[in-house]
C-alpha cells in the first residue's frame, strides 16, 4: 500500500476541548463561518451523555475523493508522496460541486474568496517537518497522525457510529471509540 | 509563481491597511492553501515569547509569530514540558484578540450611564477628568477613601500589579480584597499545613489512585489531562466526584455523583473507614501529624459511613471500597477542585479532604499530594504595586486586610488603606461611609461579570459619582462607567507570568506594537501620575517612566533567578523554564508550616479564626429555592473573557440551561425551549438543553459573556453568601457560589 | 439546511424545459406534419437554455472561470453537464439559423440526444453520496418528467391542431407520473436511514414542495377538466417546477448534517 497519511481521532483520549478546532483557525484565519475542523458532539443513541464524547473532523484525505472527481476545475489534487488531498484554490471557480458532493462536508465556501476550501493536512507543514497545526495542539493526544500503509491492526475502526460509511471513497480517518466509566449516581 | 505573487500581494495591502489604522477589519487571509505554496519557513516570521495572563491553572507560554508588525499565529512553547506545544481552544483565540473589531479602542467617555452614548476623547482628556476628580475628592474628603479600586484576576501578568501601585502613589484608598476563587480551600490548607503547596501535576503520572474532587480539567486544566490519562494507562483508577457528570467525569474509571456541598461527609465518611480498617499510615500521624487521635475520636464518635452515604447519596459499599482502594494504594492523590470549596461548607470540606490524604501517608509523596494550588513561584520584587504614599496622605486607621497574591511584608504606618469584601461589592459600596465611596477604579475585573447580585451591583454603581473602567472591550462593567480606558492585550506589552498550578515560569515579550491607543496598566499609571503632578505636584509617585520592559525587569530578583535555575530573565527569551524542585512532591521534607511544624489534624489557629479545630463536618447551606443552582466554567471562556470573541462564537453561539429530563418534563418543559430561571436575586431567560449529566434536582448554566448585544448574565441568580473559610489568607472569605438556588418555568 | 441555490434552480428547470421543448418538437416531427413556426420555437429553446447558462453564471464565485468546467471530462459529471448544456445550446442557436418553415430533423434528433445526455448528466451531478436520498437514479428521473411535462406544456403553443392531443397525452401521463412519484418518494424516505428521514421530514414540512405537489395536481386537474392545455398553463406549471426545484436543492439533508448522530 502507498503512503496514506490520517488523522487518528481517540475518541478515548478526546476531552472535546475544541483546541484542535481553534488552532486550526488561529493558523489560516477562515472567514466568519468556515470551518475547516469542527468538534462534533456524539448522539446520546451513541454515547449516553449528552456533550460529552466527540468526534474531531475535517477531510478525511479519502483514498478515492468525491471532491477531486467532482470538480470541474481540476482544483483538486491527492499528492503521490502522502496521500494529502489538496484543494488548489488559484484553481477553483466556486461551483460548490465539491462542498454538495463531499459525504463529510470537509470543504467549505469561502465566502469572501468566493471558492471553495478545506484542510488541506497543513501540508506546508508536513512538509517543513512539522506537525499539522490541529495535532499539535491536541492537548491530550487524542488526535494525532498515522500513516495507513503502516498502521498496525489495533482497536482503530474506519467506520464508527456518528461516521457515515462511504465505502467508495474510503476515507482515511481512523476511530478510536469512547469509554464510559461506571456511574454511581443519586 | 503566480500564486506567491498574489499572495504577496495581499499581504502588502494588509500592510497597508494596518498602517492606515483599519486593521479592525483583520484578520484578512494571510496563509492561502495552495499546493505549490513553499514549505513552511519560520524564518518569514519574528518569533516573540507571550504567556497567557488568564487566571487559569495552565498558564501557558506561547509562541508568537509576527510578519508585517501583525500576529499571525500562534503555538504553545515546545520547550514546556507540561503545555508541550499546545494551547487550548482560548488560547488560540488570541490570534484574534488584539485584532477584535469589537476592542475599545481609545479612551471614551459616556454621557450617561448605560446610555451607550461613547465619545472619543484624549488620553490627556481623559487623565484630566480623572485627576481632577481625585483632587476633588481629596480636597472635598481630607483623604482619599473616597475612591475604591476593585482589581483581581482579569489579567494576571506580574506587571499589573501597577494597578494597586497606582492607588498607593496617590494615597490611601478603598481596596475591595478577597477573592471569589479559591479563599475557603487556601485557609484550609493553610491551617492544615502551614501553605498551599501542591506537588507538580506532572507527577501525577507516578500516582496509583487518582480522585479528582470537584475540578473539571477536561475544561479547566486541558494541559494536565494528559498526566491523568497516562497514570491511567499505567494502571491507575481515577475517580471523579462531582455534582455534574463533567467531561472529566466521562474520561475516569468510576464517577461518583454526591449531593451537592456534602464533600466533608463523604471525606470523613471514608476516613471513618479506612480507620476502621486500620489502613491509616501511622508513621505519617504519628511523626509528623498532630492532633489525630483527637480526629480519629471525632470519627468514631460522629461519623460511620452509612451516615455519610445517607449526607452524600453515595452508597456506603461504594464508599467503602473507593476509601480501601484510596487507602492501599500508594501513592495515591485528591485534586481538589476550586468547585468544591465554593460553599458555605467549603473550607470545612478541603480539610476534611486533606485529613484523608494525610492519614493515608500521601502528603509529602511524589505522585501523592492534598493538590489544591500554590503560590511558591510568585517571588518577584512586586516592584509595580509597592510605591510610596505621597507626603502627607491620610488613611484609615484600624489595620488592611492583604490578599492572597500580597506579598509585600507589613507596612508600619498609622494609617492604612480601607478594605472591603470583594465578594460584597455592591453592599459595601452601598455601605461603606466616612467617607463613602464616591469613585472607582475598575482594571483587571469585570464586576458585572463576575460578582454576585447583579441587580444589586447596578443600583450600588449608581451611587458612584464617577467609575474609571480599564478593559479591552464594551462589557457590562463598561456600560455602567463613566470613562473608560483601553487597555493592552497581552501581545502588545512586556510582562511575566507564573502559574498557580504548575511550576514553569514565562516571559511575555511585546510582540507588537499597542493597537489603536491602547496602554498597559502601567503606561496608564504613568500617565495619571503626569497629570497629577501637572495639576497638583506631589499628588502622585508613581513613576513617570521608564518603558514596560524595563518595569517588568524589575520584577526578577536573585530567589526568582536561584529558583529557575537562570543567570538573568533574558534568558526566558529562549522559551519558559521550570523550577528546579528537589522534589516533585510539596512538604517532602514533612517540615510543615503550621505553629507545630507538622501537619495539624487539630488546628489551633483555626479555632483562634472561629472555626472549628478539627476537620469536622459541617452543615451545608439551607436551600432556598427549588433547584441547586450551579453557575461553573465553559470550556470556551474563563468568566467574561473569549466568548465575546467572534472566532469563539464559531464553535459556541449561545448559552445553554442544563437540566435533568425528569425534571424539565414536569415542568413541561421540551428540549431546546425557551425558559425564565428565577430566584430572590433576579432572573435570566435562556435556552434549556435536557441532559441526565445533571441531576434531577439541579438547573446549571454556564457562566460567560457573549459580547455585545448579549445581557445574558449569571449573575443576575447568584446572591453574595459568604464562604466559611477564605478571611485568613485571602482578606476575606470566600463566596458559596454553587450554594445557590432557583426556579424555572417555561418562558 | 442547505440554500435553495437559485442560479441552479433556474439553470436547472430552464435547460431541462428547454431539452423538454426540443424533445417534443422531435417527436412531432417524427410523427407527422409540421407544426406552427419551427423557428419560434427554437427561439423559445435558444432562449431558455440561454436564459438557464446566463442562470448558471451566477452561480460560479468566478463566473469567468466557467469555460475552465470544461477541464475533467473523464470523472466529473458536472463538466459533462457544461459540455453537454453547450452543446444542446450551440444545436438550438443552429436550428433558429437554419429552420424557416421546416424543421431539419437532424437537428431536432441531435438536439434531443444531447439534452437527454444533458438530463442524464445532470442528473448525475446532483446525485452525490453526500445525499443519500437522492444519491440514486431519482435526480434525473425528476429533471426527465420536468422535461417531459415542460416541453409538452410548452410544444402545445407550436404543435398543429392535430397534434394537439399527442402533447396533451403526454403532458396529462407526464403530470401523473410526476405527482404520483413526488407522493411517494418523500415517504419511502421516511423509512430509510436517518439522513433519508429527515430528508423525507423535510420535504414533507417545506413550502416548495406542496407547493410543487399543488401545481402539478392543479395542471393535471385542468387538463382533464378543460380536455386541453390551456395557453397560460405551461407557465404555471414552469413556475410549480421552479418551486419543487428550489425544495430539491434546499430540503434535501446532507449526510454532513448529522455528523454525530446515527446513519
Amino acid at each position: 500500500m502507498k503512503k496514506q497519511y490520517a488523522f487518528l481521532v481517540d475518541s478515548e483520549l478526546c476531552i472535546g476541548c475544541f483546541t484542535c478546532a481553534m488552532a486550526c483557525r488561529n493558523y489560516y484565519h477562515p472567514p466568519e463561518g468556515v470551518i475547516w475542523r469542527q468538534v462534533y458532539p456524539l448522539d446520546e443513541e451513541i454515547y449516553p451523555h449528552r456533550e460529552r464524547a466527540f468526534y474531531s473532523l475535517a477531510c478525511n484525505h479519502c483514498e478515492n475523493p468525491t471532491c477531486l472527481n467532482v470538480c470541474p476545475v481540476e482544483a483538486y489534487t491527492k499528492r503521490e508522496e502522502d496521500g494529502v488531498v489538496v484543494h488548489h484554490q488559484e484553481k477553483c471557480i466556486g461551483c460548490g460541486n465539491c462542498i454538495r458532493s463531499c459525504p463529510y462536508g470537509a470543504p467549505k465556501y469561502n465566502p469572501v474568496e468566493k471558492r471553495a476550501e478545506k484542510c488541506s493536512f497543513c501540508h506546508e507543514r508536513l512538509d517543513a517537518g512539522l506537525k499539522p497545526a490541529c495535532i499539535q495542539s491536541c492537548p491530550t493526544g487524542a488526535l494525532s497522525m498515522v500513516d495507513l500503509a503502516e498502521l498496525e491492526p489495533g482497536n482503530q475502526v474506519q467506520y464508527p457510529a456518528g461516521f457515515p460509511k462511504m465505502e467508495d471513497v474510503n476515507p482515511s480517518t481512523r476511530f478510536i471509540l469512547p469509554k464510559l466509566p461506571r456511574l454511581v449516581r443519586r | 509563481m503566480a500564486t506567491n505573487k498574489s499572495a504577496f500581494s495581499r499581504r502588502s495591502f494588509i500592510k497597508g491597511m494596518v498602517g492606515a489604522g483599519v486593521a479592525g477589519l483583520l484578520p484578512c487571509r494571510f496563509l492561502v492553501p495552495q499546493a505549490q505554496a513553499a514549505a513552511f519557513d519560520p524564518e518569514e516570521f519574528q518569533v516573540f515569547r507571550n504567556a497567557c495572563p488568564r487566571n487559569c491553572y495552565d498558564t501557558c507560554s506561547i509562541k508568537t509569530y509576527v510578519k508585517d508588525g501583525v500576529v499571525r499565529f500562534i503555538e504553545g512553547a515546545p520547550e514546556s514540558t507540561f503545555t508541550r506545544g499546545g494551547l487550548c481552544v482560548k488560547g488560540y483565540a488570541y490570534t484574534r484578540r488584539p485584532y477584535s473589531p469589537d476592542r475599545v479602542k481609545y479612551p471614551m467617555v459616556q454621557d450617561g450611564r448605560r446610555s451607550g452614548k461613547w465619545r472619543r476623547v484624549s488620553w490627556d482628556e481623559a487623565m484630566d477628568k480623572i485627576a481632577r476628580k481625585i483632587l476633588e475628592l481629596k480636597e472635598q474628603d481630607g483623604n482619599l477613601l473616597g475612591l475604591g479600586m476593585t482589581k483581581y484576576s482579569g489579567n494576571f501578568g506580574i506587571t499589573n500589579y501597577a494597578v494597586e501601585g497606582l492607588m498607593s502613589s496617590l494615597g490611601y484608598t478603598t481596596r475591595f480584597v478577597g477573592t471569589p476563587c479559591w479563599p475557603a480551600g487556601i485557609d484550609a490548607q493553610n491551617y492544615d499545613m502551614g501553605n498551599m503547596w501542591c506537588n507538580d501535576p506532572e507527577d501525577m503520572v507516578k500516582s496509583k489512585y487518582i480522585i479528582i474532587w470537584g475540578a473539571n480539567p477536561a475544561w479547566c486544566s486541558v494541559h494536565t489531562m494528559k498526566y491523568i490519562m497516562e497514570a491511567k494507562r499505567r494502571g491507575a483508577k481515577v475517580v471523579v466526584v462531582d455534582p455534574v457528570f463533567t467531561q472529566t467525569a466521562a474520561k475516569g474509571d468510576v464517577y461518583w455523583q454526591p449531593k451537592t456541598a456534602s464533600d466533608g461527609a463523604l471525606a470523613l465518611g471514608m476516613a471513618r473507614h479506612i480507620l476502621d480498617k486500620g489502613m491509616v499510615d501511622r508513621n505519617f500521624t504519628d511523626n509528623h501529624g498532630l492532633g489525630f487521635g483527637e480526629f480519629a475520636d471525632y470519627l468514631r464518635g460522629n461519623v460511620t459511613v452509612e451516615w455519610a452515604a445517607e449526607q452524600s447519596g453515595i452508597p456506603a459499599e461504594e464508599i467503602r471500597q473507593v476509601a480501601e482502594e484510596f487507602a492501599s494504594a500508594d501513592p495515591a492523590t485528591i485534586w481538589i477542585g476550586y468547585g468544591m470549596q465554593r460553599h458555605t461548607n467549603g473550607g470545612a470540606s478541603v480539610r476534611s479532604i486533606d485529613a484523608l490524604v494525610a492519614m493515608t501517608g500521601n502528603v509529602g509523596k511524589e505522585g501523592g499530594g492534598a493538590r489544591y494550588g500554590h503560590l511558591q513561584t510568585w517571588g518577584f520584587n512586586y516592584n509595580a504595586m509597592i510605591q510610596q504614599k505621597p507626603e502627607g496622605s491620610v488613611g484609615f486607621v484600624g489595620g488592611a486586610a492583604k490578599g492572597e497574591f500580597d506579598f509585600t511584608s507589613g507596612s508600619e504606618a498609622s494609617y492604612s488603606d480601607r478594605t472591603v469584601n470583594i465578594n460584597k461589592t455592591a453592599q459595601n459600596i452601598l455601605d461603606t461611609k466616612d467617607p463613602a465611596l464616591r469613585m472607582l477604579w475598575v482594571s483587571c475585573k469585570n464586576p458585572f461579570g463576575q460578582d454576585f447580585d447583579r441587580p444589586k451591583l447596578e443600583k450600588a454603581f449608581d451611587t458612584l459619582e464617577m467609575v474609571v473602567t480599564v478593559d479591552q472591550f464594551f462589557n457590562e462593567t463598561v456600560a455602567n462607567s463613566d470613562i473608560v480606558l483601553p487597555v493592552t492585550t497581552l501581545f502588545e506589552e512586556w510582562t511575566v507570568n507564573a502559574s498557580y498550578w504548575h511550576y514553569w515560569l514565562g516571559l511575555n515579550e511585546q510582540a507588537i506594537k499597542p493597537m489603536y491607543e491602547a496602554k498597559s496598566n502601567i503606561e496608564i499609571g504613568m500617565a495619571l501620575s503626569r497629570k497629577m503632578n501637572e495639576l497638583s505636584p506631589g499628588s502622585c509617585t508613581f513613576p513617570q517612566e521608564p518603558d514596560t520592559r524595563e518595569w517588568m525587569a524589575k520584577e526578577f530578583n536573585q530567589g526568582i533567578y536561584d529558583l529557575f535555575g537562570i543567570d538573568d530573565w533574558t534568558a526566558l527569551k529562549n522559551g519558559p523554564v521550570k523550577a528546579k524542585l528537589a522534589s516533585s512532591a510539596s512538604w517532602s521534607t514533612f517540615q510543615f508550616g503550621t505553629p507545630s511544624g507538622k501537619y495539624e489534624f487539630r488546628s489551633d489557629i483555626c479555632k483562634d479564626n472561629g472555626h472549628m479545630a478539627l476537620p469536622e463536618y459541617m452543615e451545608p447551606r439551607k436551600s432556598y429555592d427549588k433547584f441547586r443552582l450551579l453557575t461553573p466554567h465553559t470550556k470556551f471562556a474563563i468568566h467574561s473573557q473569549f466568548l465575546n470573541l467572534d472566532w469563539m462564537q464559531e464553535y459556541d453561539k449561545q448559552p445553554y440551561l442544563y437540566m435533568h429530563p425528569e425534571a424539565a418534563a414536569e415542568k413541561g418543559i421540551k428540549d431546546l425551549d425557551m425558559v425564565r430561571v428565577f430566584n430572590k436575586v433576579g432572573e435570566q431567560k435562556v435556552v434549556a438543553k435536557l441532559t441526565t449529566n445533571v441531576a434531577k434536582d439541579c438547573l446549571l448554566i454556564y457562566e460567560a459573556w457573549f459580547g455585545k448585544g448579549s445581557t445574558f448574565n449569571v449573575q443576575n441568580l447568584v446572591d453574595d453568601e459568604s464562604a466559611d473559610m477564605g478571611e485568613y489568607k485571602a482578606g476575606a472569605p470566600g463566596v458559596a457560589i454553587h450554594d445557590q438556588f432557583a426556579d424555572v418555568e417555561k418562558a | 439546511m442547505q440554500s435553495m441555490e437559485f442560479p441552479l434552480v433556474l439553470f436547472t428547470v430552464l435547460s431541462q424545459a428547454a431539452v423538454g421543448l426540443a424533445l417534443m418538437g422531435a417527436v412531432r416531427v417524427s410523427s407527422g406534419p409540421q407544426g406552427r413556426s419551427p423557428r419560434r420555437e427554437w427561439i423559445m429553446v435558444a432562449g431558455l437554455i440561454g436564459l438557464g447558462l446566463l442562470a448558471s453564471l451566477f452561480h460560479l464565485g468566478h463566473p469567468t472561470g466557467a469555460p475552465r468546467a470544461l477541464v475533467h471530462l473523464s470523472t466529473a459529471w458536472l463538466s459533462r453537464e457544461v459540455l453537454l448544456a453547450g452543446t444542446f445550446a450551440v444545436l438550438a442557436v443552429l436550428a433558429v439559423l437554419v429552420s424557416k418553415t421546416e424543421v431539419n430533423p437532424v437537428l431536432a434528433w441531435a438536439g434531443s440526444l444531447v439534452g437527454l445526455g444533458l438530463i442524464l448528466s445532470a442528473g448525475m451531478t446532483y446525485a452525490p453520496p453526500a445525499f443519500p436520498a437522492v444519491n440514486n437514479a431519482l435526480p434525473a428521473t425528476f429533471f426527465l418528467l420536468s422535461a417531459v411535462t415542460l416541453g409538452a406544456g410548452f410544444g402545445s403553443w407550436f404543435a398543429s391542431e392535430s397534434r394537439q392531443p399527442l402533447m396533451g397525452g403526454i403532458f396529462g401521463a407526464g403530470l401523473l407520473v410526476a405527482l404520483v412519484l413526488y407522493l411517494v418518494v418523500p415517504c419511502v424516505w421516511l423509512s430509510g436511514g436517518a439522513v433519508m428521514r429527515m430528508t423525507g421530514q423535510t420535504w414533507l414540512g417545506s413550502g416548495f414542495y406542496w407547493v410543487h405537489v399543488a401545481v402539478l395536481a392543479a395542471c393535471l386537474l385542468v387538463f382533464r377538466l378543460t380536455k386541453g392545455i390551456p395557453v397560460w398553463l405551461p407557465v404555471l406549471l414552469l413556475l410549480g417546477e421552479l418551486a419543487g426545484r428550489a425544495g430539491f436543492f434546499a430540503d434535501t439533508i446532507h449526510t454532513a448534517a448529522n455528523l454525530g448522530g446515527l446513519y
